[in-house]
């Protein structure tokens, strides 16, 4: 009979030594390092009101693309994901394929924004950001790129404005709001949102981290600072985890009315898949998504299981569907080695066969 | 910083080090020196830790976000992720400290009695691993509750009644005693929901260990032993998440999370009723009137916006309705057109390729675009199943 323990004690001396060795000489390496900064791609404004700005990146050579790439982030967490440094950046992996790529920053809502509804977010802030770009560029519709819950709301989107959008990208994006693996969901369903939005008024992002944390609680409170001590004496990795913690952890509020909506509709009532889904007073029915779709979603989601993806492919009317499935988590699919050589090549040869 | 010099001293390191090793690899019993051993690598860890705290404090002086409560009083030092993290480092530290010595080390006769000293008792950090979710909440509720006492009595309204049930009041300061006992109670009903959702996180825990030895008897054949304790937390860390994971999806955690969510948001709610009496009194504006002058403006703001869309939003509804009609034409022409090659033309296999080991490409219908390797190509989906 043997034991599934074979522990050497003097390794696991060892072990611990090393651990400590890498904690003194982390605290050196902490000391002297900043801030991390995003990779901060040039980018020029092209268009804001109120909070919201819409930036225009500028790549090393002009845009081989004919139909310029709006990108539409959630209102969860910052934009910054899509250009988190400079090796890891999807809008910089863009433009070198050739894509002219517009970026909507939603900003950080505060007291003044607590009445936003996701009318105010579809038919108001993102159709005029749809404009800008298409005035700039004289054309009737551009191409979407949605995001997670900006996904959800670039759908709505191309349900309801069908004319001004030319093809549709989705990235863990959920549409089915009731897989049987969806903890999010799970949790939202026994909420009283009225009292709870009545109560907080806006959702402190705070909070919203702190749900998220508890989606994987070992793993994400305790484990990954435990690894992170192996990287502690090695500058520019401990320089990129600081990084993904300034990304995590600097994220906005969500406007009140909207964050009420979105759980009511979405995570609550599933109104997407189930068609009766009204933005604004106006029924949204992915049936009129008849443009091209390209939905990218990631095996290993755990915010966005990929069943909650895979659903739009029943819903939309489209009759030019691709569906791309990536190996790698919710946040991997942006910022991993496989995704800069992988998801940037797919979504230009999808867009440049559409083009 | 004192502690961080003596901790980077090698000397002290090699010293502690030595005397570790020859504990382990000597037969002499040498029971002094492994007693100085602790004693320094104790004093070492605490240097470090102690350090660390210092250093890590100073670096983020901006508490962190209280997830369902902000107490009133934010406490000078408050920052509960930074805490988390560390008593995580720490309670790894410790267990580790304590499996080389002890457990660890020892070759038991009964891998499972080995496991007991190895995770049981007071051992870190596998029974801090769910504290961070389990009490947060509770505490940052008991920290503002007693904050919430504290403030109704000395703003004159005494002992908060109601915890017994509720009581007939009557008199000058009726709807005060009214409102304090409805705060009572639902401070009551709070601490209850809480405690509900604390036994479920602590069900998870359990049942952590529980998979843990499942996980540990796949691991007994030669060659699959565990032979690190970084292997073993790993693998505990898989095991409590699978556990947890399970727990958090059941119908059991989904009403008692939402039980703990509405009853704080109520006693929030009450609690914000109460401040916005006080504020009127004093002529502060409150939040609800602030809120309510938002709500205006931004009804404005979009009639505003609707005025000065053009005439044709007049015909929207007609032209939805016309490119509603549209989509379903087309969807119509789409399934229809399959079927007639299907009459017409010989069955072809459907072709079955994979689009890399990374990422695999269906389509519902091939592109315009020139088919490529990392594309595979299936039927589009009937309307039929829609809806």
């Amino acid at each position: 009979m043997h034991t599934p323990l074979r522990i050497d004690p003097s390794k696991a001396l060892g072990d611990i030594a090393t651990f400590q060795r890498k904690l003194a000489a982390g605290m050196g390496n902490l000391r002297s390092m900043r801030e991390p900064e995003y990779a901060n791609t040039p980018r020029k404004l092209v268009y804001s009101e109120d909070k919201l700005k819409v930036w225009h990146f500028e790549g090393h050579s002009r845009p081989t693309a004919k139909t310029p790439l709006l990108i539409v982030y959630a209102l969860v967490n910052t934009v910054w994901m899509t250009d988190l440094q400079a090796d890891r950046s999807m809008v910089r992996n863009l433009l070198e394929q050739g894509e002219d790529v517009y970026l909507i920053d939603w900003g950080y809502p505060d007291g003044a924004d607590r009445w936003l509804t996701l009318d105010d977010y579809i038919n108001g802030y993102l159709d005029r950001c749809v404009d800008a770009v298409r005035q700039r560029h004289d054309l009737d519709a551009i191409n979407l790129l949605g995001i997670c819950q900006g996904g959800a709301f670039s759908l709505c989107y191309t349900a309801l404005h069908a004319d001004k959008v030319k093809n549709l990208i989705t990235m863990v994006t959920p549409v089915d709001f009731h897989t049987s693996d969806n903890m999010l969901s799970h949790w939202c369903r026994s909420m009283d949102v009225d009292l709870f939005v009545d109560t907080m008024g806006n959702i402190p992002a705070g909070l919203m981290n702190y749900v998220y944390l508890t989606l994987k609680p070992v793993r994400l409170n305790q484990q990954k600072y435990i690894g992170m001590v192996d990287i502690l004496d090695n500058p520019a990795e401990l320089e990129n985890f600081l990084r993904m913690e300034r990304w995590i952890f600097d994220s906005p509020d969500q406007a009140g009315e909207a964050f009420r909506q979105f759980i009511k509709d979405f995570y609550q009532g599933n109104k997407l898949v189930k068609g009766t889904l009204e933005i604004g007073g106006k029924p949204v029915d992915l049936g009129m998504v008849t443009q091209p779709v390209l939905n990218i979603f990631a095996e290993q989601d755990h915010l966005v299981p990929p069943d909650a993806s895979r659903a739009m492919g029943k819903h939309v009317g489209t009759t030019d569907y691709t569906q791309l499935a990536f190996k790698g988590g919710h946040i991997g699919i942006y910022v991993s080695g496989r995704a800069q050589r992988e998801v940037p090549p797919a979504i230009h040869q999808w867009l440049r066969a559409r083009d | 910083m004192p502690g961080l010099v003596r901790f980077e001293n090698d000397d002290f390191v090699q010293q502690a080090f030595a005397r570790m090793q020859g504990t382990l690899y000597e037969d002499a019993p040498m029971a002094d020196p492994t007693n100085d051993f602790i004693r320094d690598y104790q004093a070492l860890a605490q240097q470090s830790w102690d350090a660390w705290t210092r250093q890590l404090q100073q670096q983020q002086a901006q508490p962190a976000g209280n997830p369902f409560f902000t107490p009133p009083t934010t406490p000078a030092s408050g920052n509960d992720t930074l805490e988390r993290t560390l008593a995580g480092l720490k309670g790894y530290f410790d267990w580790m400290q304590g499996a080389a010595a002890g457990g660890a080390a020892a070759q038991p006769t009964d891998w499972r009695q080995q496991m007991q000293q190895l995770f049981g008792g007071a051992s870190q950090p596998f029974t801090q691993a769910f504290s961070g979710i389990d009490s947060t909440g509770a505490e940052g509720f008991a920290r503002q509750w007693q904050s919430w006492m504290q403030a109704a009595q000395r703003s004159g309204f005494g002992d908060l009644p109601g915890t017994q049930g509720p009581t007939p009041a009557f008199g000058l300061n009726r709807e005060q005693q009214m409102q304090q006992q409805a705060m009572s109670a639902a401070v009551l009903a709070s601490l209850q929901a809480s405690a509900r959702y604390q036994a479920l996180i602590q069900r998870a825990n359990t049942q952590g260990m529980e998979r843990l030895q499942g996980k540990l008897a796949q691991h007994a054949e030669p060659g699959r032993q565990i032979d690190s304790l970084k292997a073993l937390y790993d693998l505990w860390v898989d095991a409590a998440e699978e556990a947890y994971a399970e727990i958090a999806l059941s119908d059991e955690f989904r009403e008692a999370y939402g039980e703990m969510v509405n009853t704080q948001m109520h006693v929030r709610q009450l609690q914000q009723q109460q401040t916005e009496q006080m504020c009127q009194q004093l002529g502060v504006p409150t939040r609800s009137e602030v809120s309510s002058l938002g709500e205006r403006l931004q009804a404005l703001r979009r009639e505003f916006r609707a005025s000065r869309t053009p005439a044709p939003e007049d015909h929207a509804d007609e032209i939805m309705a016309m490119r509603r009609e549209l989509a379903a034409l087309k969807r119509q022409l789409a399934s229809a057109a399959p079927a007639a090659a299907a009459r017409t033309a010989k069955p072809v296999a459907p072709a079955k390729t994979r689009a890399s080991a990374a990422a695999k490409v269906a389509n519902k219908v091939p592109a315009a675009a020139p088919r490529k390797s990392a594309i595979a190509s299936k039927p589009r989906n009937s309307p039929s199943k829609r809806k």
